[in-house]
């Protein structure tokens, strides 16, 4: 396993966050390059190097940017960057925000340059306040230095980027949610076009990615695709801000290339489990993705394909980690809590079975299992899975199903209390 | 008794409008002047955020009673929020809540009766590596222990 | 205009047009989709996720209301998989849904209720003290109550406000499992259509304070009829039944879809108007201002006639097109000019941009159509004035023979008053301001012992002639 370090680079030079530092180091040494190349050139440079997005779905980026591109209405498109962070276990977008700011405004100003937009705007989570000042300070000195604005670098394009804070959803980090709410709405997810289209912000061609994609484009612009391509596997290329949390020695974000091997990983970068406990299972991708248990983490590849091959999701890399001292009944109860609150509450299947699962896998859990039982519990798994307006509700479908097989005697219905 | 948005926050918000498509978009960034002025958002403020925007009031409403961190009431002068998501709970975050209900003699969702704190659960904050983690305000407090608990609650004094 | 295509239901052939919203093409061609949050008038919403439905070729069922009509697009309603995906929904609708029926109004008429006997049929998994609660009697203003353990959020009642009407009073509150609808606290509903939102409501979260607990909807039958309370005109349903004492009432009027005049929707006014049929109707005789019995005000009356050296005749703009040409026809034969003035019906307080006109005479149309002079007369005191139901004559020193249906305001005008049947037992023609015409029948049987318009020609015809 070799030390692979595209995004995080520069994470450890000291205030990396200074535009005075950043430059020294080598921030927007790309721009002269794209100003001198067309849009649609550097599209053709994200296609090339399979970029996938690194929010969590993980689909080709360049298509995305090809529906904005190849806008024809004439109305301005837009660029929205996804900083809502919310899901349990990731934590890698703050790490680019607070140490690498001007990475991601580099990023930014390719991207909108590439699809042809002008105005981009930074949805950030209202939690993260002490690394959305660092932000604001890095877009306010590169704003004093020219780099943004009217004519970024002198280039004769305007970029004008706006910070716009969220405030406490994890739904709005679903693109359409977050564009609904980026509109001045409640954060409900949107209904999903029937034919491929752009994202739509105020009914402008509109392009939604996250962070850490973003912040991967000046690296492809500056070394070119192949050299992305130079890592990872053929369908997962390049690296990804993998992480760790939960029973491990030393959790963290490590920059790591898609392939490698899981176990490897945690041994590796998180010096394995903590204590003396063995390794029990490990949710591999955030929260919603269906946990793993020790056997499938040893078999396990950090790609997607190898993720949706043992029935899983990479997410976005966030790996928690349990030993063998957790009840996974609890651990559940402890997800299924999350997700009710989180739930919109749009619709029905979502609304009413994110809080019934988890008073089910509560009554389980005290003892009583009176509402339903496990029948009940996999039933309402079903019920959530494809049949509501976005995917939070069959991603909560996902970890019911994987706890309930995968632990099937801790599941049993009628155990008592063990919290 | 109405409520008037600052002087300074309207020019704040004014310019701001100019880098989006329509005022609406202001929504957020208009209600959050207030949460962070006020410490919470009265009716008469969001009455003067619909103004200001062209907006129902019923719009404002349902919109600051679905975010998290938006508030109606005057609460403590201080808001913890705790974490109590997976990674932190793996990490030994309720023995850190425990101590806190302990130490502030109030249970979650409620302000000490000095008027000075109130405690609030939330979900994850996004620094799992660093568990368990609490906010106070804007700060982020990492790898809370008993020890630090107890210089932070007492920086707080 | 775009095409027809033919695609396929359940197996059957069905001709639509291509583009169109698949739902209401299932249910116009007689497929019993269930749906919670569309509606003909609003649109489709996509919350409820019961309209789902198998699209060949499709993974997943989608749902109905955001699918559209495409050449060869063959459809399921039934089946088991599609069904049980219903039923699942169903339960997840029902769960915290409380066991209200036997005290909620909207059993009979209620969409969770209907869909519960067709689809449904289980015993509930959740225990009647594990159901969540929330607040049950919510009042929202203009007569609306609004319980919130009932409620599906299909969010039909927000829409309407925001999209029809444009008040938008209501709004959802809170997230997830915890949603509520609301108007903003301190705040009440104040439009002038608000309780149609009773009507949308698809369950019995809403329902209405006048309605409230007075009569199951089983027993009541419903007539159609047309509102009387300004010149629009609106199609209306009236509902009537028995009471206890065996006395024959209208228990509401509810919108009746009429395309060309007032869509699916009522304006509260006219949607109470039935109120005061009941509680303003004129049942006593009176002479000079005092009641009287029949016998007394009868002669009183005939000596009016005998004495009258010349007539005038006034006649109610709410009276039907045809009881106008009789009156006409009446007016003649005795030599006595008619008129039917208009100026007094102005209310323009009451107008605004959609349904509301100010002009309170429901049958100006007709009036117009008959010819009838809508002059104020110039009344001598050496006149009769015989007064068909207008509410806006004041009097002069002519004698004054009033026929009427309600109690007016300063009725006491009249040297006699003798009363006449309200317009809910008797039949005719409205025209609206539009031109639209409407046969009304009556809603209730003409009452024994009260004469209608005819009646009282008859009789004061004959007293005429007698006199």
């Amino acid at each position: 396993m070799r030390d692979v370090k595209i995004v995080s680079a520069r994470f450890d030079i000291d205030g990396m966050y200074r535009l005075d530092t950043a430059l020294k180091e080598g921030a927007y040494s790309t721009l002269e390059k794209a100003f001198s190349m067309s849009g649609r050139e550097i599209v053709d440079m994200v296609h090339r190097s399979g970029l996938r997005g690194k929010g969590g779905g993980g689909a080709p980026a360049a298509p995305k940017w090809r529906l904005v591109a190849d806008d024809e209405s004439g109305l301005d498109s837009v660029v929205v960057i996804n900083c809502d962070e919310s899901e349990p276990g990731t934590f890698k977008d703050r790490q680019i925000i607070s140490k690498d700011p001007h990475l991601l405004i580099e990023g930014i100003l390719l991207t909108s340059y590439a699809v042809g937009a002008h105005d981009a705007y930074i949805y950030i989570r209202g939690e993260y306040r002490p690394f959305e000042k660092i932000l604001r300070r890095a877009i306010d000195e590169a704003y004093e230095a020219g780099i943004l604005g009217e004519s970024v670098s002198g280039s004769g394009y305007r970029v004008d980027i706006t910070v716009h804070r969220g405030a406490g959803a994890y739904i709005c980090g679903e693109k359409s949610a977050l564009l609904e709410s980026l509109e001045g709405k409640r954060g409900h997810p949107r209904l999903k076009p029937h034919a491929r289209e752009p994202e739509w912000y105020f009914g402008r061609p509109t392009l939604v990615n996250n962070v850490e994609t973003i912040a991967t484009v000046p690296y492809i612009v500056a070394n070119g695709p192949e050299a992305y391509r130079g890592y990872g596997t053929p369908e997962s290329p390049g690296t990804l801000l993998f992480g760790m949390s939960g029973h491990i020695e030393r959790p963290g974000i490590y920059e790591a290339e898609f392939g490698v091997s899981m176990m490897e990983y945690i041994e590796r970068y998180g010096g394995g489990v903590r204590g003396k406990a063995g390794l029990k299972a490990v949710i591999p991708g955030g929260a919603s993705t269906p946990v793993l248990t020790a056997d499938e983490v040893k078999e396990a590849r950090l790609d997607y394909e190898s993720m949706r091959a043992l029935g899983s999701s990479l997410g976005t890399g966030g790996m928690i980690v349990m030993d063998e001292s957790v009840d996974m009944v609890g651990v559940l109860e402890n997800l299924l809590g999350f997700y009710r609150y989180e739930s919109c509450g749009q619709c029905t299947p979502c609304r009413e079975g994110t809080g019934w699962s988890d008073r089910i896998v509560s009554s389980i859990l005290s003892g009583e299992d009176d509402m339903g039982g496990i029948d009940k519990l996999m039933e309402l798994a079903d019920t959530m899975n494809g049949k509501t307006i976005c995917v939070f509700a069959p991603a909560v479908a996902g970890v019911i199903k994987a706890f309930v097989e995968k632990f099937p005697d801790e599941f049993r219905a009628g155990r008592g209390g063990g919290r | 008794m109405g409520y008037t948005l600052d002087p300074e926050i309207l020019e704040r918000l004014e310019e701001l409008e100019k880098r989006y498509p329509s005022r609406e978009a202001l929504m957020l960034p208009a209600l959050w002047e207030v949460m962070d002025k006020e410490g919470y958002i009265s009716s008469e403020a969001m009455e003067a955020v619909a103004d200001f925007l062209k907006v129902p009031l019923s719009k404002v409403y349902g919109v600051v009673s679905f975010y998290s961190m938006f508030h109606t009431e005057k609460e403590g002068r201080y808001r913890i929020r705790i974490c109590g998501t997976l990674s932190c709970e793996l990490c030994g975050a309720s023995e850190i809540l425990s101590m806190l209900m302990d130490r502030l003699a109030i249970g979650v969702g409620e302000t000490t009766s000095d008027g000075k704190i109130t405690l609030e659960e939330v979900e994850c904050l996004g620094s799992c590596s660093t568990a368990p983690v609490m906010m106070v305000d804007e700060t982020l407090h990492e790898k809370l222990t008993p020890e630090r608990l107890e210089e932070i609650l007492e920086e707080l004094k | 205009m775009s095409r027809m295509v033919e695609i396929t239901v359940d197996g059957i052939r069905i001709e639509a047009q291509e583009g169109r919203l698949l739902l209401p093409v299932l249910l116009e061609n007689g497929f019993g989709v269930p749906y919670f949050c569309y509606h003909e008038a609003l649109g489709p919403d996509g919350n409820c996720r019961m309209c789902m439905v198998e699209i060949e070729g499709s993974k997943r069922p989608q749902i109905s209301c955001d699918t559209f009509v495409s050449e060869g697009m063959e459809v399921r309603t039934e089946g088991e998989s599609i069904e049980s995906v219903r039923r699942r929904i169903l339960e997840l609708e029902l769960i915290n849904h409380p066991v209200d029926c036997p005290v909620c109004d909207k059993a009979g008429e209620c969409s969770l209720q209907n869909y519960y006997m067709e689809y449904g049929l289980y015993g509930g998994r959740v225990g009647r003290d594990e159901k969540l609660h929330a607040e049950k009697r919510v009042d929202l203003g203009r007569g609306v109550l609004h319980d919130r353990e009932r409620c599906v959020l299909c969010q039909r009642c927000v829409r309407f406000c925001r999209d029809i009407v444009g008040s938008a009073e209501l709004c959802v509150a809170g997230r997830g499992e915890r949603s509520y609808i609301t108007t903003v606290p301190g705040r009440k509903l104040e439009n002038d259509y608000a309780v149609n939102i009773v009507d949308l409501c698809p369950v019995g979260a809403l329902s209405s304070v006048d309605f409230r607990f007075k009569k199951r909807v089983w027993f009541l039958e419903t007539t159609e009829s047309v509102c009387h309370g300004c010149e629009r005109n609106c199609s209306i349903y009236a509902d009537h039944a028995q009471d206890f004492d065996g006395v024959e009432r209208i228990y509401r009027f509810r919108p009746r879809r009429n395309d060309e005049i007032n869509g699916h929707f009522i304006c509260d006014e006219g949607r109470f108007g039935y109120r005061e049929l009941e509680e303003r109707h004129m049942e006593s005789c009176r002479v000079a201002g005092a009641d009287s019995d029949e016998k007394e005000a009868e002669a009183k009356a005939r000596e009016l006639i005998e004495r009258a050296s010349s007539i005038v005749v006034t006649a109610s703009a709410d009276l039907y097109l045809e009881e106008m040409k009789a009156i006409s026809e009446f007016a003649l034969k005795i030599g006595a000019s008619l008129h039917i003035p208009l100026d007094g019906y102005d209310d323009p307080d009451f107008s605004d941009e959609w349904l509301k006109c100010s002009c309170r005479a429901s049958n100006r149309a007709s009036v117009l159509e008959s010819g009838i002079d809508t002059a104020y007369p110039k009344l001598t005191s050496s006149d009769l004035l015989i007064n068909f139901d207008h509410p806006h004559i004041s009097s002069s020193e002519a004698k004054r023979l009033d026929i009427v249906s309600l109690e007016m305001d300063g009725g006491d005008e009249a040297d006699v008053t003798l009363p006449l049947s309200v317009w809910s037992r008797r039949s005719g023609t409205m025209i609206s301001r539009d031109g639209v015409r409407q046969y009304c029948g009556n809603i209730l049987p003409p009452a024994r012992n009260e004469r209608d318009i005819y009646g009282w020609i008859d009789t004061i015809s004959r007293w005429k002639d007698e006199s």
